[in-house]
């Protein structure tokens, strides 16, 4: 197994935020995490989020500090992950699910008869 | 007695099962004023600590809120309408107890809860929250138009996507209808307060904590708005949650 260095940006957040203030790392160079577990936790103006990592890996580099403002796009940190260096090139077709169960169920909730 | 003067209300909720159950309590999350359940718990990584600590997670979109129906009259925004949403919600999931976990004005809902049902709450968890009137210098007519800490709390959710401005005004003047007491306690509840330490809306929140019998965890350097998804914030909650004993209360 070979490792490979891949950079993570800081995601579109949707509604129009074009950066986030970076609150505190849920992790730090060297931590080997696992995929979804927390990363970073940061702040727009409408809210605060903890970003899943999207990767399993090592982490190598985080490229910004905490109170730093990151636009959406931007390094946020760098991974090691490993690759199999003898298997093909494998590419990704479609889209990746969803993972987070939606809300399922709905109560009804009924004024008193009497 | 609580009736509902008009239409019934739908209201929508999350029921995260844990694969790794420790208890058979489900813990309540009840968010904030303007959020929803998966802004004020999901978006901030809530649902994997319980998920961790083996805990099921229950949470509404309160009326007002989220996906669930967003009445506009005030009347149907005072706190024991919400208690009673909550109640139908965990008759219909016959969960008996939880522990009852608030963030804002789900807090102060989560206190009513446990004052109207106290057989249904083990425990008690205040979020940016304290005994002040946290509507105090609001003018409920134009609320986000003042300089209040709640004016800057409505400011900043009032342009949230899915936000009713015209229901969340109504809430607003429907939670201001009743201001929170101190007495009488939720008594024989365990109870943790945790604020930010900059949090103005949840100002004297450690001496009410101490006032209740309860415990006070400050988070360092936070606000009422970036509070929520602290890793202090959460860590005393899966603490004090797993001191509350492995289903004691179901």
């Amino acid at each position: 197994m070979a490792e490979e260095n891949i950079t993570f940006t800081l995601p579109d957040l949707g509604e129009g935020l074009v950066e986030a203030t970076v609150l505190e790392w849920q992790v730090a160079v060297g931590d080997t995490i696992g995929r979804n577990d927390p990363l970073v936790e940061v702040e727009t103006t409408k809210s605060a989020v903890v970003i899943p990592s999207p990767k399993a890996g090592r982490v190598v580099e985080l490229h910004a500090r905490e109170e730093d403002v990151v636009p959406v796009g931007e390094p946020l940190v760098t991974f090691a992950v490993e690759v199999e260096e003898s298997a093909p090139q494998a590419g990704i077709v479609g889209r990746v699910p969803e993972e987070e169960a939606k809300p399922k169920r709905r109560v009804r909730l009924k004024p008193p008869t009497d | 007695m609580t009736v509902n003067p008009v239409e019934d209300v739908t209201m929508r909720y999350a029921d995260l099962p844990s694969q790794d159950p420790t208890d058979d309590v489900p813990v309540l999350l009840l968010h904030g004023f303007g959020t929803d359940f998966d802004m004020n718990w999901r978006a901030t990584g809530w649902p994997r600590v319980l998920e961790e600590a083996g805990r099921r997670a229950i949470g509404p979109d309160l009326r007002g809120h989220g996906a669930s129906d967003k009445p506009t009259d005030p009347q149907l925004y005072l706190p024991e309408h919400f208690v009673a949403d909550i109640l139908a919600m965990l008759d219909e999931l016959d969960v008996r107890a939880v522990d009852a976990v608030g963030y804002s004005m789900g807090s102060r809902l989560a206190w009513e809860l446990a004052l109207t049902a106290p057989e249904r709450v083990r425990s008690l968890v205040l979020g940016g929250f304290g005994p002040v009137n946290a509507l105090a210098g609001l003018d409920t007519a134009r609320p986000g138009e003042g300089d209040s800490p709640f004016d800057h709390v409505y400011r900043t959710v009032a342009g949230l996507p899915g936000n009713d401005a015209e229901a969340l005004a109504a809430c607003v003047r429907g939670q201001a209808a009743r201001p929170f007491r101190e007495e009488p306690r939720p008594e024989g509840v365990p109870l943790l307060v945790a604020a930010g330490a900059k949090d103005a809306v949840a100002e004297g929140a450690a001496a009410f904590a101490g006032r209740c019998g309860g415990s006070y965890v400050e988070i360092p350097g936070r606000d009422h708005a970036n509070a929520v998804s602290s890793r202090v914030f959460k860590q005393a909650v899966a603490d004090f949650l797993g001191a509350r004993g492995s289903g004691s209360g179901g």
